[in-house]
């Protein structure tokens, strides 16, 4: 890796298309999976949804295991494993890479052979929870013979990414986005197995093992989606932008704080339950603090992005990177309100615990993702997004669908917890109880359904680009905006390489 | 040490820290918790709490049909919610019981490997569904057809863990019972499964409202 200490342009250029060319196959494969995953997964949450207010529909006899008990975790799992973890490793491998200056030194073929088998995993864990091994165990559904396979293969990802790290020329300089992905690969498979062994491998551990669970989750959520999410946030901002991250200090902190909490929460789902009361407790304590790590990190994003807001406008990228920073808040929002004991006691075992989800790993991941994938892509497969039109639908789809399904689960969550913590209501029927909420996931199914539309054109739109057949052309597709001739924006160009 | 070593020592130790204390102290210290036996003087019982064993074939099959998606088994303190006074949720199923249901321990899942606390609510809680059904036979017609019951209910069919067979001679003891908008053509009738049977013992074997000793019991 010895190399002339130049800031020629085009060496640099040369360079990175060395890196870009050393990762293209095993990233642009977990993208092309992972679209296809999020669409399956788009598919199985609208028919769960429409199942779970009319249970009759596509009552036939040989569709027996259509049902929401099972629909409902075949939707997370494939969101969960084969869209979420499955992109975002191929993001934070891309970053990875490109934030040390490392190519990948061989190990394709191991890379490769792991992506397959992590997607076989995912296909037999959903078809093992529809068809009748489910362990209803929260996000770890699948049959327990599939984890040590997902372990494996997440490894054998986690491994080239931290050896890239520990290559860097000047691992201590900082890499704030680096570092995120280097937390992600760390903390993931010690929360997998951690979890994992608990819940499979031990002898039974009772209301234990529901806190573990929860806390899988929770960990989950907060050291795998949180940091690739804002990993992507802020590698692509600065990029696109062209402009540094506004506070190095705020985003040390940022990062600090969130590895000092994100391990910590979970059991607050069960608050007021057989779990000794401190544990609960820490949970929402931690749950509540996560406050402060996001909204350093979302003020940082907002002062880096700012003045540039004509780039969320044209640059697809950064309008979906620009989405994704703006959910974060919300989710954590949402986080804070459902770990809280005053709120959250009206919001446990409601349907806001799916719209927080929701937010975080489609509202929040999901979008940075997507402009990740809209940046990278186009390196890889050395063509050109073809259609401005599609992105546009891919866009305003996700972003007016899932804004769609969080408001009206937490709604509904708060008429469901209301009426259930409603003293004039003790002694109703529950269906006369729970009966409002039908409304609300009747919206879900239809904002899924729009969902699903864009993510069929989306998938289409990346497996063109994957097949090299996108544009052939030397400028980037750009959405149009009414500023589309400043000349600010060639300036910015030669960062947006 | 070097700069990486440091960062990843850092990245580690913090993520440490809650793994130790929130997950593997107490998954050790839970392997010592056992039943507790009543004190038969200021209990006013004998035997152990909790006193039996879960029916792990029926629970095997509640898992398998998700049915946590939509029931919790976990009554929450009375601060927390209402819980405790619904009615029909405890084992006093009369209109208005005299006592809150007592919240959910620690012990009232011992012996469960994973205890399904559930994770949204759109039908009612189980914990103590064992009291709710006196009959048998209205578990298995709520199961095989829920509008049958509550024309409203979302509940879904669980038909595939009935058989329909045809009636030979006399009509099969566990034939369900069904109201004519549900009943199998003429000549046949619907028998539970070995499944069906496991998961309605399941459910009738939920009674986690057992006196916690020295605690509840001695106001009986």
């Amino acid at each position: 890796m010895a190399q002339p200490a130049t800031n020629d342009i085009d060496s640099d250029s040369l360079r990175r298309a060395a890196i870009d060319r050393s990762v293209k196959g095993p990233v642009l494969f977990l993208f092309t999976n992972g679209a296809f995953w999020l669409m399956a997964s788009t598919i199985l949450g609208l028919l769960a949804a429409v199942k779970h207010v009319f249970p009759d529909f596509l009552d036939h006899d040989w569709l027996w295991f259509l049902q929401y008990g099972r629909l409902q975790p075949a939707h997370l799992v494939a969101l969960v494993y084969g869209w979420g973890i499955q992109a975002g490793l191929g993001v934070a491998f891309w970053i990875m890479s490109r934030r040390t200056g490392q190519e990948l030194r061989g190990g394709h073929a191991t890379l490769i052979s792991a992506g397959v088998f992590w997607n076989i995993a995912v296909t037999l864990g959903i078809l093992g929870i529809l068809f009748g091994g489910s362990t209803s165990i929260e996000w770890l559904e699948m049959p327990k013979y599939l984890w040590p396979v997902f372990l494996i293969c997440f490894l054998a990802y986690a491994w080239p990414m931290v050896s890239m790290f520990a290559r860097a020329r000047n691992p201590g300089g900082f890499m704030i986005s680096a570092w995120y992905m280097l937390g992600a690969s760390l903390w993931f498979p010690w929360i997998f197995i951690t979890a994992n062994v608990c819940l499979h491998c031990l002898p039974g551990l009772g209301a234990i093992g529901a806190g573990v669970s929860a806390w899988y989750v929770h960990s989950t959520i907060l050291l795998f989606f949180v940091p690739v999410g804002i990993g992507a946030a802020y590698y692509f901002i600065p990029k696109v932008t062209g402009r540094p991250i506004a506070s190095y200090q705020l985003a040390r902190i940022g990062f600090w704080a969130l590895a000092v909490l994100g391990g910590w929460s979970g059991m607050q789902r069960y608050m007021g339950g057989p779990l000794p009361a401190w544990m609960p407790a820490v949970g929402a304590a931690s749950g509540v603090m996560m406050l402060m790590p996001v909204g350093v990190v979302g003020w940082n994003h907002h002062l880096t992005t700012l003045g540039k807001h004509n780039l969320v406008q044209t640059s697809p990228s950064l309008r979906f990177t620009f989405m994704g920073a703006l959910f974060y808040p919300i989710s954590s929002l949402m986080f804070a309100v459902l770990s809280a004991f005053y709120t959250g006691a009206s919001l446990q075992f409601t349907h806001a615990w799916y719209g927080f989800q929701i937010v975080t790993i489609y509202g929040f991941f999901s979008m940075c993702i997507f402009g990740a994938i809209y940046y990278i892509v186009p390196r890889l497969a050395g063509c050109e997004w073809l259609s401005v039109r599609l992105i546009r639908n891919h866009f305003w789809f996700s972003v007016y669908g899932i804004s769609a399904i969080v408001v009206t689960s937490l709604v509904c969550g708060l008429q469901q917890g209301g009426d259930m913590n409603n003293p004039e209501k003790w002694n109703l029927g529950f269906f006369a109880v729970v009966g409002g909420i039908k409304p609300y996931i009747i919206a879900r199914a239809v904002a899924w359904g729009l969902i699903t539309w864009s993510n069929v054109w989306f998938l289409i739109h990346l497996m063109l680009m994957v097949a090299g057949l996108g544009r052939r052309s030397s400028s980037p597709t750009l959405l149009p905006g009414h500023d589309i001739e400043d000349p600010m924006h060639n300036l910015t160009h030669p960062t947006h390489a | 040490m070097s700069d990486f070593r440091k960062l990843v020592f850092r990245i580690g130790f913090l993520f440490a820290i809650p793994w130790l204390l929130l997950i593997v102290v107490p998954v050790i210290r839970y392997q010592h918790v056992g039943p507790v036996a009543y004190d038969k003087d200021k209990d006013g019982m004998d035997g152990f709490y909790p006193p039996a064993p879960i029916h792990r074939q029926g629970q095997l099959v509640y898992a398998r049909e998700g049915c946590v998606q939509c029931h919790t088994q976990m009554i929450r303190a009375a601060n927390l919610g209402l819980d405790a006074w619904r009615k029909g949720w405890g084992q006093d199923q009369g209109e208005r019981a005299a006592d809150p249901v007592r919240s959910n321990t620690l012990r009232d899942y011992l012996g469960e490997p994973v205890a399904f606390l559930g994770i949204q609510r759109a039908g009612p809680d189980l914990a103590n569904a064992g009291w709710r059904f006196a009959d048998r036979n209205k578990l298995h017609l709520m199961l095989y057809a829920p509008r049958a019951l509550t024309t409203w209910s979302t509940m879904p069919s669980f038909k595939h863990l009935y058989v329909v067979q045809k009636a030979q001679g006399q009509k099969s003891s566990k034939a369900l019972d069904l109201p004519a908008k549900y009943a199998p053509a003429k000549g046949f009738e619907v028998v539970p499964s070995a499944e069906a049977e496991a998961l309605v013992d399941y459910i009738l074997s939920l009674k986690k409202d057992y006196p916690v000793p020295g605690l509840a019991a001695a106001k009986k």
